[in-house]
């Protein structure tokens, strides 16, 4: 079995993992973690959406809560105002988001590195703080919640998120489409794009590459990765609060992002799971369950820099090199590299 | 092997002007380049040619004059816009997609003009695409590199990478500041003969430092000094030009000529 296909396979059976969830784990442990792993996907589209510029394009934001913030409140007002349903409510959160981060992002990607980041801080602070003073409408510290609405119905049948298996299904859809967008995108032709900027923007100027736009997009892009999260998060919690527009937020997706892995489409996925998993299990029992979270922070920054996705590869590349040692040559002296590569992949 | 095409000025620039600070890079510099012809630009170190590639590029902006390219004008565009019209270049100091294979380099360069018309569509699916990466790393002799990482290339290669890139857009005019300099005797007559293929099919204006392959090749040269033009003429002229020989030829760095 060569690296590609070991690495297929374990996609489909974490894919059925994350299937099995609601109907396996209650044998095992409490069904909070159900809600548990609910939570970790929909928290690794923020990580994604840090991701799609830190690894994509190579722009590191540390606001991305704020379109978070954006989606979440998206979300709940529109239910709380217009008595949106579930799908209507998450489509207004990921279009607010995108439009705020439309707006956001013109100003914002002229700049790069440090600069760009600190921009980032700026806006999010910005509108942390006006969110917090709008009281009457965003409910400030304490937020605004609201009732769930209905996610399917046909006929007499009736799906609401009020039932946790259906809460975690749709949730599950939802995160998976988006991951598959993702996925397509970077795979596309804008995808191409988006990594000739991170790898070199003098250079990708004198292909013929819009460096401005193509970081712009990529910044809306992102902007609807954390509003679709935000959204999410709100019909999960059923409320909304200026509290998540808070850069802490953002910077603990920055986290997850790098410990998982930026630049691979999943490994914030993983880098999220781990983290919040280690939170729940070890808060409860030690309040400064933070300190364990920067130590495997920091043990993956210097062991694995480039997070769990790349000591993935690595593995995978070590597993493609042995293979074709196994299989007889006459002169092995004559193998090269490129042909261990082939032969790998 | 061209045919037509002589009497159209492919490069044209006129009082192009850039200071930094009190250093005037490029002075008031005015010149017309026929089509078809493979021009070199020579100076000694800090004349100004990569500045002037800068602003023919759109890199920098001038503090004064204007570029026009086969009679269209250029000036105050946008380096990617330039590159759209037609316009590529190679930097002196070589720059690659470091993190990506040699495929994937040209590969990026060619599919920037595919246009973003399916983006769900994947970027290795576009057969022309493909076709078009082999075909140009066959034309800078990159073919047994295909896979090869770009970060981990000699110097030499990533100088023809830079070449192949440069020509992804289909450019009529190629501007090339220091194709060879890195490179061994062996590589240097290799991708001499490349630059003179290229040159068959697309307008060249070649930076040297290495006077033997400006000789060999160029149809016509610049002298640039300071700033300013110094001299302009066939290689004998430049040759035999007493300002040439005082300015630049007799520099310290002797060059055998
Ligand atoms: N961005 C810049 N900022 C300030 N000074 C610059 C800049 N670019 C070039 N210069 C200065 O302008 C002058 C011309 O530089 P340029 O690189 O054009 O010379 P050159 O003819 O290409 O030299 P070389 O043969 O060494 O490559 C030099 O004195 C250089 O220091
Ligand atoms: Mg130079």
């Amino acid at each position: 079995m060569t690296a590609t296909n070991i690495s297929r396979v374990a996609l489909v059976v974490f894919a059925g993992l994350l299937l099995a969830v609601p109907v396996v784990m209650p044998m095992f442990v409490s069904p909070f973690w159900i809600d548990i792993i609910a939570e970790i996907l929909i928290w690794s589209l923020l990580a994604a959406s840090v991701n799609l510029l830190l690894g994509y394009v190579g722009l590191l934001s540390f606001g991305q809560a704020l379109f978070f913030g954006v989606g979440m409140y998206g979300a709940a007002l529109s239910v709380i105002h217009w008595g949106a349903d579930f799908w209507g409510g998450l489509a207004v959160g990921i279009v607010a988001a995108m439009l705020m981060a439309a707006i956001a992002g013109s100003v914002a990607v002229r700049l790069t590195w440090h600069y760009f980041a600190i921009i980032t801080v700026v806006f999010s602070l910005i509108l942390y703080f006006a969110a917090m003073s709008a009281k009457p409408i965003t409910g400030g510290d304490d937020g605004i919640s609201f009732s769930t609405p209905k996610v399917f119905s046909f006929g007499d049948l009736e799906l609401s998120l009020a039932d946790q298996s259906v809460q975690y299904y749709t949730i599950l859809l939802v995160v998976a489409a988006c991951y598959g967008l993702f996925g397509l995108i970077v795979r596309s032709p804008l995808g191409v794009r988006f990594m000739a900027v991170r790898e070199n923007d003098r250079r990708a100027a004198l292909v013929g590459i819009n460096v401005y736009l193509t970081r712009y997009l990529a910044f809306v892009l992102a902007g609807g990765l954390a509003g679709a999260s935000g959204a999410l998060f709100a019909f999960f919690g059923r409320y909304a609060s200026a509290s998540y527009m808070f850069y802490h937020v953002s910077g603990e997706a920055v986290v997850w992002a790098i410990v998982g892995g930026a630049g691979s489409l999943l490994g914030p996925l993983f880098g999220t799971g781990l983290l919040i998993i280690f939170r729940e299990l070890i808060s409860t029992v030690w309040e400064h369950y933070l300190f364990v979270v920067g130590a495997i922070t920091v043990l993956v920054v210097m062991f694995a820099p480039r997070g769990l996705a790349g000591a993935w590869s690595d593995f995978m590349k070590v597993i493609g090199r042995n293979k074709p040692a196994e299989t007889p040559t006459s002169n092995p002296g004559l193998s090269k590299p490129a042909a261990d590569t082939k032969l790998g992949g | 092997m061209r045919s037509g095409g002589e009497d159209i000025v492919a490069l044209s620039v006129a009082g192009l002007t850039r200071r930094f600070g009190g250093l005037v890079a490029v002075d008031n510099v005015s010149f017309e380049l026929p089509a078809g012809r493979l021009n070199a630009i020579i100076g000694p170190n800090g004349a100004g040619k990569t500045t002037l590639f800068n602003l023919i590029t759109g890199e920098i902006r001038p503090d004064a004059g204007r570029v026009r390219v086969h009679g269209r004008e250029i000036t105050g565009l946008k380096p990617h816009q330039i590159v759209r019209r037609g316009v590529s270049r190679t930097l002196q100091i070589k720059s690659v997609f470091s993190g990506l294979t040699v495929a994937e380099n040209i590969r990026t360069a060619v599919m920037v003009h595919e246009g973003l018309a399916s983006p769900f569509r994947p970027a290795s699916s576009y057969v022309a695409v493909n076709r078009r990466v082999e075909e140009l790393a066959a034309q800078v002799g990159l073919s047994a590199h295909l896979q090869t990482c770009a970060s981990t290339l000699s110097y030499g290669d990533i100088a023809l990478l830079e070449i192949a890139l440069a020509l992804a857009n289909e450019p009529r005019l190629l501007l090339l500041d220091e194709p060879v300099c890195g490179m061994g005797p062996r590589e240097t007559e290799e991708t001499v003969a490349t630059i003179r293929n290229i040159a068959r099919t697309v307008d060249i204006v070649l930076i040297e430092h290495d006077m033997e392959v400006v000789f060999a090749i160029a149809d016509e040269i610049i002298v640039m000094a300071q700033g300013g033009l110094l001299a302009r003429g066939t290689p004998d002229e430049i040759c035999n030009s007493p300002d040439v020989q005082e300015a630049y030829l007799g520099a310290p760095e002797e060059e055998d000529l």
